[in-house]
């Protein structure tokens, strides 16, 4: 059952996945984004990264999502595209949910049975252990792993020039 | 650009490059590579054209591809394997997707479609980066992954990006766009000797940054981006006009000069290993760039193109200050050729 919830979460991942890369207006996008973090945040939860998944909801739905929809808002069009607006947009959904669907269909073999998670996962994952890897890793970040935390922030800081560079127009 | 942007863009790009070569995990691979693209992108996009923008859209599309399949790769790699290490790439599947993630990123064929747009929609010294300080991370991967090639692809799209750098600059004028299908042609070059003999594949790489180099600070000093600017040239550097002389018959190969080294010895190397007829195609294509190297020679510094009178005489020839080891470089693409035994030792 609980794995039926995790195929479930999966595919509806893909879905979001498949409804923002279809381009609609960005608002939109936006949403399919949200779908897709929420979703892939219970994928994380599931094998047991308690941490790192609600780090994602925080900071990536409760931060960066935030301030993109606030920026998106200010920016609208007057007539935004939504999924059905447009013959490409539309073509484009059904498309991605045509492939999608036939790649669940293959992987599954077509077999009613089986919607476990034992075709779709390679390593178990299922070992009660006393370490917490997320917990572990978040601290080991900032002790073995200093010179990636380095790089990480250099690339932020970057980024912030970057894009006032190329947003700076005439 | 501010000058406080220009260094943290130039340094990042610097840095990417060089932690793509220490690294040894395919995580801090991929970060040099990303840190190398985000970084050319505001300087692709300097002077604020619309083609200036549209070729850094470009860019990024392409190499942002490139980078997702490279973590795909290195993620399968690792669910197969177990492992992350840079030169241990087992899984066949997993090196068949980063071999065409990394020769997206170099631009060959059939993913050469974005190399003469984006070498074209920008000024000189930002396509000279393009074209050759972005070429050695890519490269630096494909050099640490060559045991496990798929030897079919890599074989094939040497002798593709070697027909269609030498065919597709027949047609052009615009001497970035030249510049752009002779990098095509060399990369397919270095590509086709690679599973057979790396160390070769890293001569010709050296030797094409000397000779891409030296043309572009040519370029970049007579201001000629065009083949009908560079007809006039000859009254203001009449020097340069002679080195570029040298310079592109040695990128076209021709013996007493050291453009023909690499081509020998990677030829040597092809039929060491019995692939000859592949060999005869890619020295009958490389006749190809040949000719359009010929046709720049011919419109610089062999014949004098119709100018006005006014043109033809100038009292006062200024030497360019800055030269960017220009000599240094011209004399490598000059006379390099004898020390060719002593390559063919380290080899």
């Amino acid at each position: 059952m609980v794995k039926f919830i995790l195929f479930m979460m999966s595919v509806l991942f893909v879905v979001s996945f498949v409804g923002f890369s279809c381009k609609p207006s960005p608002i939109y996008g936006g949403l399919g984004l949200i779908i897709g973090g929420g979703v892939g945040c219970g994928v994380v939860l599931y094998f047991g990264g308690a941490f790192l998944g609600l780090m994602v909801f925080l900071v990536y739905l409760g931060g960066m999502l935030v301030v993109f929809g606030y920026t998106t808002a200010m920016a609208t069009e007057e007539f935004p595209e939504i999924w059905m607006s447009s013959t490409t947009v539309m073509g484009s959904l059904c498309l991605g949910l045509l492939a999608e669907g036939l790649i669940v269909v293959y992987l599954k073999g077509g077999d009613e049975k089986m919607w476990g998670a034992e075709s779709l996962v390679m390593f178990s994952g299922e070992e009660v252990g006393f370490i917490r890897e997320d917990y572990l890793a978040g601290s080991i970040l900032y002790s073995g792993g200093n010179w990636m935390l380095l790089l990480s922030g250099w690339c932020l800081f970057v980024s912030v020039f970057i894009v006032m560079e190329i947003t700076r127009g005439r | 650009m501010n000058p406080l942007a220009s260094i943290i863009m130039s340094s990042t790009l610097i840095s990417g490059t060089l932690i793509t070569l220490i690294s040894s995990h395919w995580l801090m691979a991929w970060m040099g590579l990303e840190m190398n693209m985000f970084a050319i992108i505001p300087m692709i996009m300097k002077n604020n054209s619309p083609r200036a923008i549209e070729a850094a859209m470009k860019y990024f599309l392409i190499q942002a591809s490139a980078s997702m399949l490279l973590l795909m790769a290195a993620s399968l790699n690792f669910m197969y394997s177990g492992q992350w290490t840079l030169t241990e790439m087992n899984v066949s599947m997993a090196s068949l997707i980063m071999l065409i993630a990394m020769l997206m990123k170099l631009g060959m064929a059939p993913f050469h479609f974005w190399v003469p747009e984006v070498t074209q929609g920008t000024v000189l010294l930002t396509s000279l980066i393009i074209l050759t300080w972005q070429k050695l991370a890519p490269l630096a991967i494909l050099f640490q992954i060559t045991p496990s090639i798929n030897v079919n692809i890599i074989l094939t799209t040497a002798i593709l990006s070697i027909l269609i750098g030498g065919w597709g600059g027949l047609n052009q004028t615009q001497l970035r766009k030249i510049m752009a299908y002779s990098s095509i042609a060399h990369m397919g070059w270095m590509a086709a000797v690679m599973i057979y003999n790396p160390t070769l594949m890293l001569l010709n790489l050296l030797l094409y940054l000397i000779f891409t180099f030296s043309a572009f600070t040519i370029l970049i000093k007579c201001s000629s981006t065009s083949t009908s600017m560079l007809t006039m040239t000859w009254n203001s550097y009449p020097l340069m006009v002679s080195i570029l002389l040298i310079i592109l018959l040695s990128m076209g190969g021709l013996p007493p000069l050291t453009g023909f080294v690499p081509k020998w010895l990677i030829i040597y190397e092809l039929i060491k290993n019995t692939n000859i007829a592949m060999t005869l195609t890619m020295s009958i294509l490389a006749l190809l760039n040949l000719f359009f190297y010929l046709r720049l020679i011919y419109a610089s510094s062999l014949t004098l193109f119709p100018t006005s009178s006014n043109l033809k005489f100038k009292w006062k020839i200024n030497t360019p200050n800055k030269m960017y080891f220009l000599p240094t470089m011209v004399s490598i693409s000059l006379l390099f050729l004898p020390v060719s035994p002593m390559i063919l030792m380290l080899s």
